[in-house]
C-alpha cells in the first residue's frame, strides 16, 4: 500500500498506458475484438479507485504539493519528471478518473467497429490528461498536453459522424497552433529563468515561481506580457474561449459520445486550470491588466454561447454550444480574482464536467436508438421513456443552475464573486462589475430558456413521429451508469462544503498573487491558520 | 644538401588510426566493387559487406570519443570533435537504414546491386569526410566525391525517364553550386592565405581583404544553401526527389544533407566566429547570421506551404525536406550566436541530432513508401494510401509515428529534436532569432496539415477498391522496425545521446593548428 501511495500519481498516468497496451496484445494473439471493453472498463475503474487513495492526505502546505515525485528525466536540458497535486489539480484528477469508468460504459454497445483500437485510444487519453493535471514540470506538461490531442483526434475521425474528418483536423490543428507558442514560452521562460539565477535554466514550475516570489526573477512588462500572451492563447483555445471557440461545435457534434464527453468533462478543463496553474502564478500582474479582456470575452461568450445554442436544429450541437457558454461562466470566475468567483470556477470547472458530460452521454442513447440528432425528430419521449425522461430533466436542471443541484452552486459564487470584485473600472455612474455580474446573470436566463425549450420538444407532447413509438426505456446499464452521475450531482448542490475545502487553500494563495503581488510573496502564517481553523 | 635529403625522408605526419572509420568505409565500397564484378549475379552480399564495413565503421568511431588523441598527423586537415563524430554516426546510420530499406527496390527492379552498394558506399566516405575535413580543400573533396555518386544512384532506374531527369537535373545544378563553393573557398584562402578552418578562424579578424572574405561567404552560402536545400536554392529538391527511387530518395534528403550541414557547421560556426575587437569580422559575422536567419524563414515558410499543395507524397516528403532544412538552420545560427565554447557545442549536437532523428524518421517513412509505391513508385499518391490503416496496422502504425514525429509531437524523437533545436535560438535571445524561432512553430502548425492529412487517408477514408497488404521482407522489416523503436526510444530517453553529441574528445585538431 504504501508503495501504490508513494507512486500514486505515476500509477495513475502509467496503468491505462499499460491497459492499452494489453489490450491490443490481446487483440493480436487472440483476434478477439469484443472483450477490450471489459480490459478498459477494469482499468478504468481501478484507476479510480487508486485516485480516491488520494484522500488520505490532507491538503498541502501553501505552495506545496501531495504525492510529489521529482526525477530527473532528460538532465541534459534540464528537465524533470516533476508531478504532484495540489487543491486545484485534486478534483480535476478525481473528477478524470470519476468519468472515464462511465465514458468506457457509454460506448459498451455503441461502438461498432474497430473496438480494441477505440477503447485502446480511449485509454491512453486518460494518461495524457491525468498527466496534465499533476504535472509540475512545464516541458513535461506540454509534453501531456500535446499528447492528448492524438487519442482524441483518432476518436473523433474514425469513430465520429459524417463530418468527421473536418472535426478532427480542425480541432487538431487549432489546439496544435496555440500550443507551440506556449513551447517557445516555454524555452524562453527557461533561459530567463537561467538569466535571472545566474546558472543553469529550468522548466519546473516550483522553482520558477520561488524564484518570482523572491524576486530573484523579475519580468520586464514586455516581455511578460509576450509570455502571458503564449501561454493565455494555448489555453484560451483549448478552454475555448471566445473568439477561438469554433473548433468546439465541429468536435463535439462529430466525435463518438465518449469522446464527446470527455472532451466536455475532461479536455475542455485543461485550458482553465493551465490558466489558473501557470498564466496567473507566473503573470500576475499581466493577469490583472488584461483581466477586462477576458472578462468581456467571458461576457460575449456566455450570451453568444447560449443565442447559438437556442436555435440548433441539431441536439449535441445545441449541448456543444451550451459548454461555450458554461465555461465563459469559468473564466469569468476565475478572473474576478475574489476567493469566491475563484472558487465559484473551479467549482462549476467540475460541475460541468458532471452535468454537460451527462448530458452528452444522454442524448449519445437516444441517437443509438434512432440514429438521428435533429431535434424535430423526436417529441414526446416522456410517454414511451419515462426513466430516460426523468434522468435527463434531472441533469438539464442540475445544467441549468436550479438550487440543491450542483449547477447552482457554481453560478452562485461566480456571480457574488464578480459582484465583490474590483477588477473593472467603476466610474460615477456606472460599476462595470456588476455590468459584467448581470450580464452573466441574463446567460442563466437564456440557458434556462433553451434547455427547457429543448425539454419541451423532445419529451413532452404526443408521439408524433411514428419510428419513436417503439423506443425502449433505458436498461440496466445505462441507468446505472447514470446513477453515480446524478448522485454526484445532488451531494455537490447539497453539501458543496468538502469540495471547496479542499481547494480553499490554493485558491486563496492564487488569488493573494495576483491582488497584492508585484513579485510579492504570500503571507504564509495568516493563510495557514486561517486554513486550519475553517477545518 | 643533407638538409633536403632529411627532410624528405622525414616521414610525413600520416596518422591513419585518426581517419580509420573513413578507410573501413571506402574499403568496403572498395570489396564491394572487386566481388561483383567477379560475382556479378549476388544479390545480398555487397549489402552484407557493406553493412559489416558500416558496422566496423560506427564502433571505431565509437571508441574514437572521448580519447585523448592529440597526434599532429595530417597536418591539421581532419579535425577530431564532436562535431565530426556524431555527424560520422548519423551518415552510417543512413547507410545502414538504406541497405535495409532498399533490399525490396533492388529485388523487384532488377538493380545493379553491387554498383548500387559501392556507389552508396562511397557517398557515405564522402560524407564522412566533409564532416571530417577541418580543412576548405578536404570539405570540397569529401563532397564532391558524396555527390558524384549520389547523381548516379538518382539515375539507377535507367529505363525511367524521370529517374533519368533527375539525375541529369541533380547533376547539372549540384555542379553549379559545387562551382560557387569552390570559388567562395577561394576568395576565403585569398582574404585570408589559408584553407584550415581554425586558421581562418584566427585570422578572420586581420584579413587583408574584407570584401573578398564577404563575397567568398556568401558564395559559400550559396554553395551549402543548395546542398542543404534552402530556399531560395531548392528548386531542384521536388523534381529530383520525386524522379529518384524511393530508397534514394531517402538517403538524398536525409544524407547529403545532413553532411552539407556538417560541413557548413564548421566552416561558418568554427571558421567564422565573433573576434572581440575585430571590425570585419564582426561585419562577417553579423552578415552571414541575419543571413541564415532570413533564409530559414523563407525556407521554413515556403517548405511548408508548398508540402500542403502536394498530392504526391514522395513530392510532400520532398517538400517537408525543405522546412526541416529550415528548422536545422535554427539551431545552426543559435550556435553561431553562442557565448561559450559549451553552449557552441551543445548547439552543434542540437543540429546533429535534429537531422539524426530526422534522418531515421525520413528513412523510415521512404522504407514504406517504397514498399507500398511498387514497382517505380506507381502507388505515392495520397488516394493509394485511403483505408489501409487498419489493413495494414503495423504498417500505419509505424507511418503515423514517422509522421508525428516529423510533426514534433511530443514522445516521439522529433519533439526533442525541434526542442533543442530550438533552445540556443532563443538563449541568444536576439531579436530575429526570435522571430526565426517563432516563424519555425508556425511552419510546425502548417506542418499538421499535410501530416495529418497521411494518417486521415490511412485511418478515417474507406477503401474504395480492394487492396491486400504486400508481404514485408525481413530486411525491410528490421529497417521500418529500427526507425520505430529509435524515434519512440528517442522520444522517451534522449539523455545519453545528447550528452554524448555534445562532450566529445578535446579538440585535437584545433589545438595541433593553432600551434
Amino acid at each position: 500500500m504504501d508503495l501504490i501511495k508513494e507512486n500514486l500519481l505515476t500509477i495513475l498516468i502509467l496503468l491505462p498506458t499499460v491497459g492499452a497496451i494489453a489490450a491490443i496484445a490481446y487483440k493480436a494473439v487472440t483476434k478477439d475484438d469484443s472483450s477490450q471493453r471489459w480490459f478498459a472498463l477494469i482499468i478504468t475503474t481501478l484507476n479510480f479507485l487508486i485516485s480516491l487513495l488520494m484522500f488520505t492526505r490532507g491538503v498541502p502546505a501553501v505552495g506545496g504539493f501531495e504525492f510529489e515525485q521529482n526525477v530527473p528525466w532528460i538532465p541534459a536540458i534540464h528537465t524533470n519528471y516533476h508531478v504532484g497535486v495540489d487543491g486545484l489539480s485534486f478534483w480535476l484528477v478525481l473528477l478524470t478518473t470519476f468519468i472515464m469508468p462511465l465514458s468506457v460504459l457509454c460506448a459498451w454497445t455503441a461502438v461498432e467497429k474497430k473496438k480494441t483500437a477505440f477503447f485502446a485510444f480511449l485509454l491512453l487519453l486518460e494518461s495524457a490528461m491525468l498527466g496534465v493535471f499533476v504535472t509540475l514540470d512545464l516541458l513535461v506538461f506540454y509534453l501531456f498536453f500535446e499528447a492528448s490531442l492524438i487519442p482524441m483526434f483518432f476518436l473523433i475521425g474514425v469513430w465520429g459522424g459524417k463530418n468527421r474528418i473536418y472535426a478532427a483536423v480542425k480541432f487538431f490543428i487549432f489546439t496544435a497552433v496555440g500550443s507551440l507558442l506556449m513551447l517557445v514560452a516555454i524555452i524562453s521562460l527557461y533561459y530567463i529563468y537561467a538569466g535571472a539565477v545566474q546558472g543553469s535554466g529550468s522548466f519546473d514550475f516550483v522553482e520558477i515561481l520561488a524564484a518570482m516570489q523572491s524576486g530573484k526573477l523579475v519580468l520586464g512588462s514586455q516581455a511578460g506580457m509576450l509570455l502571458f500572451f503564449a501561454f493565455a492563447l494555448s489555453f484560451a483555445i483549448k478552454v475555448p474561449i471566445f473568439p477561438v471557440h469554433t473548433w468546439l461545435p465541429d468536435a463535439h457534434t462529430e466525435a463518438p459520445t465518449a469522446g464527446s464527453v470527455i472532451l466536455a468533462a475532461i479536455l475542455l478543463k485543461m485550458g482553465t486550470y493551465g490558466l489558473m496553474r501557470f498564466n496567473f502564478a507566473f503573470f500576475p500582474d499581466q493577469a490583472r491588466e488584461t483581466a477586462w479582456i477576458f472578462i468581456t470575452l467571458a461576457v460575449i461568450g456566455i450570451i453568444y454561447g447560449a443565442l447559438v445554442a437556442m436555435v440548433q436544429p441539431d441536439w449535441k450541437r445545441l449541448i456543444a454550444y451550451t459548454s461555450v457558454a458554461h465555461m465563459g461562466f469559468v473564466v469569468l470566475g476565475m478572473f474576478s480574482f475574489t476567493e469566491l468567483g475563484m472558487q465559484g470556477a473551479v467549482y462549476q470547472m467540475l460541475n460541468h464536467g458532471v452535468s454537460t458530460g451527462a448530458l452528452f452521454i444522454l442524448v449519445g442513447f437516444a441517437y443509438e436508438r434512432r440514429h438521428t440528432r435533429e431535434i424535430s425528430e423526436y417529441g414526446g419521449l416522456a410517454n414511451v421513456m419515462p426513466n430516460y425522461a426523468a434522468i435527463f430533466i434531472i441533469t438539464t436542471m442540475s445544467s441549468i443552475g436550479l438550487p440543491f443541484l450542483n449547477g447552482f452552486v457554481g453560478e452562485f459564487l461566480i456571480m457574488v464573486g464578480m459582484f465583490k470584485s474590483n477588477i473593472l473600472n467603476v466610474t460615477a455612474s456606472t460599476n462595470w462589475n456588476y455590468v459584467a455580474a448581470m450580464a452573466a446573470g441574463i446567460g442563466v436566463i437564456l440557458a434556462a430558456v433553451y434547455l427547457l425549450w429543448l425539454v419541451q420538444r423532445v419529451f413532452f407532447g404526443k408521439v408524433t413521429n411514428p419510428e419513436n413509438k417503439k423506443l425502449t426505456d433505458l436498461n440496466a446499464r445505462e441507468i446505472g451508469l447514470m446513477i453515480p452521475l446524478l448522485i454526484a450531482m445532488v451531494v455537490m448542490g447539497v453539501y458543496p462544503r468538502p469540495f471547496l475545502e479542499r481547494t480553499d487553500r490554493a485558491i486563496k494563495t492564487i488569488e493573494a498573487r495576483v491582488m497584492k503581488s508585484a513579485g510579492g510573496a504570500v503571507e504564509k502564517t495568516e493563510l495557514d491558520t486561517k486554513a486550519l481553523e475553517n477545518r | 644538401m643533407s638538409n633536403f635529403l632529411l627532410a624528405q625522408l622525414t616521414t610525413p605526419n600520416a596518422d591513419v588510426t585518426l581517419i580509420l572509420p573513413e578507410i573501413v568505409v571506402a574499403l568496403a565500397g572498395i570489396v564491394v566493387m572487386l566481388y561483383d564484378s567477379f560475382f556479378p549475379k549476388q544479390k545480398a552480399v555487397s549489402g552484407a559487406i557493406g553493412m559489416l564495413g558500416i558496422l566496423i565503421s560506427a564502433v571505431l568511431l565509437v571508441l574514437m570519443w572521448g580519447d585523448s588523441y592529440s597526434g599532429s598527423a595530417w597536418s591539421g586537415m581532419i579535425a577530431h570533435d564532436n562535431l565530426r563524430l556524431s555527424f560520422g554516426l548519423v551518415f552510417l546510420m543512413i547507410a545502414a537504414m538504406t541497405i535495409l530499406a532498399s533490399t525490396l527496390w533492388v529485388d523487384i527492379e532488377g538493380v545493379p546491386t553491387g554498383e548500387f552498394h559501392a556507389l552508396l558506399l562511397f557517398a557515405t566516405f564522402g560524407m564522412m569526410m566533409m564532416a571530417a575535413g577541418n580543412d576548405l580543400v578536404v570539405i570540397f573533396l569529401g563532397l564532391e566525391t558524396s555527390s558524384i555518386a549520389t547523381y548516379v544512384m538518382a539515375g539507377l532506374r535507367k529505363g525511367d525517364l524521370r529517374s533519368n531527369e533527375s539525375a541529369l537535373k541533380y547533376f547539372v545544378l549540384g555542379s553549379f553550386a559545387s562551382a560557387f563553393l569552390l570559388y567562395g573557398m577561394a576568395l576565403v584562402y585569398g582574404a585570408t592565405g589559408t584553407t584550415n578552418i581554425p586558421l581562418i578562424a584566427a585570422s578572420v579578424g586581420a584579413a587583408k581583404f574584407p570584401a573578398l572574405l564577404l563575397i567568398g561567404s556568401a558564395m559559400m552560402i550559396v554553395g551549402f544553401g543548395f546542398k542543404v536545400a534552402l530556399a531560395p536554392f531548392h528548386v531542384w529538391t521536388p523534381d529530383v526527389y520525386e524522379g529518384a527511387p524511393a530508397p534514394i530518395t531517402g538517403f538524398m534528403a536525409a544524407g547529403p544533407k545532413a553532411a552539407a550541414f556538417s560541413s557548413f557547421l564548421r566552416v561558418f560556426v568554427l571558421g567564422f566566429p565573433l573576434v572581440a575587437g575585430a571590425q570585419a569580422a564582426g561585419i562577417l559575422h553579423e552578415t552571414w547570421i541575419s543571413l541564415l536567419a532570413v533564409l530559414g524563414i523563407i525556407t521554413i515558410l515556403f517548405g511548408n506551404v508548398a508540402a500542403i499543395l502536394q498530392n504526391n507524397i514522395k513530392r510532400m516528403l520532398a517538400y517537408s525536406s525543405i522546412a526541416h532544412a529550415g528548422y536545422a538552420t535554427v539551431g545552426f545560427v543559435g550556435a553561431g550566436l553562442a557565448k561559450t565554447a559549451t553552449e557552441r557545442n551543445e548547439a552543434i549536437a542540437a543540429v546533429a541530432f535534429y537531422l539524426f532523428v530526422y534522418a531515421i524518421t525520413n528513412l523510415g517513412a521512404f522504407a514504406i513508401v517504397s514498399l507500398l509505391g511498387q514497382r517505380n513508385d506507381r502507388r505515392a499518391d495520397f488516394e493509394d494510401y485511403n483505408g489501409i490503416g487498419f489493413k495494414a496496422p503495423l504498417l500505419s502504425f509505424s507511418l503515423s509515428v514517422f509522421m508525428l514525429s516529423l510533426l514534433g509531437m511530443p514522445l516521439t524523437a522529433g519533439f526533442i529534436g525541434k526542442v533543442l533545436v530550438f533552445r540556443p535560438a532563443l538563449e541568444s535571445g536576439n531579436v530575429l532569432l526570435v522571430a526565426l524561432v517563432v516563424v519555425a512553430v508556425i511552419g510546425s502548425a502548417i506542418s499538421a496539415y499535410y501530416y495529418l492529412r497521411l494518417l486521415v487517408v490511412m485511418f478515417f477514408r474507406e477503401r474504395a477498391v480492394d487492396w491486400t497488404p504486400p508481404r514485408v521482407p525481413s530486411a525491410l522489416m528490421t529497417a521500418i522496425a529500427a526507425a520505430v523503436v529509435a524515434v519512440l526510444y528517442f522520444g522517451l530517453f534522449s539523455n545519453g545521446l545528447i550528452r554524448k553529441f555534445s562532450n566529445a574528445a578535446p579538440k585535437a585538431a584545433d589545438v595541433r593548428a593553432e600551434r
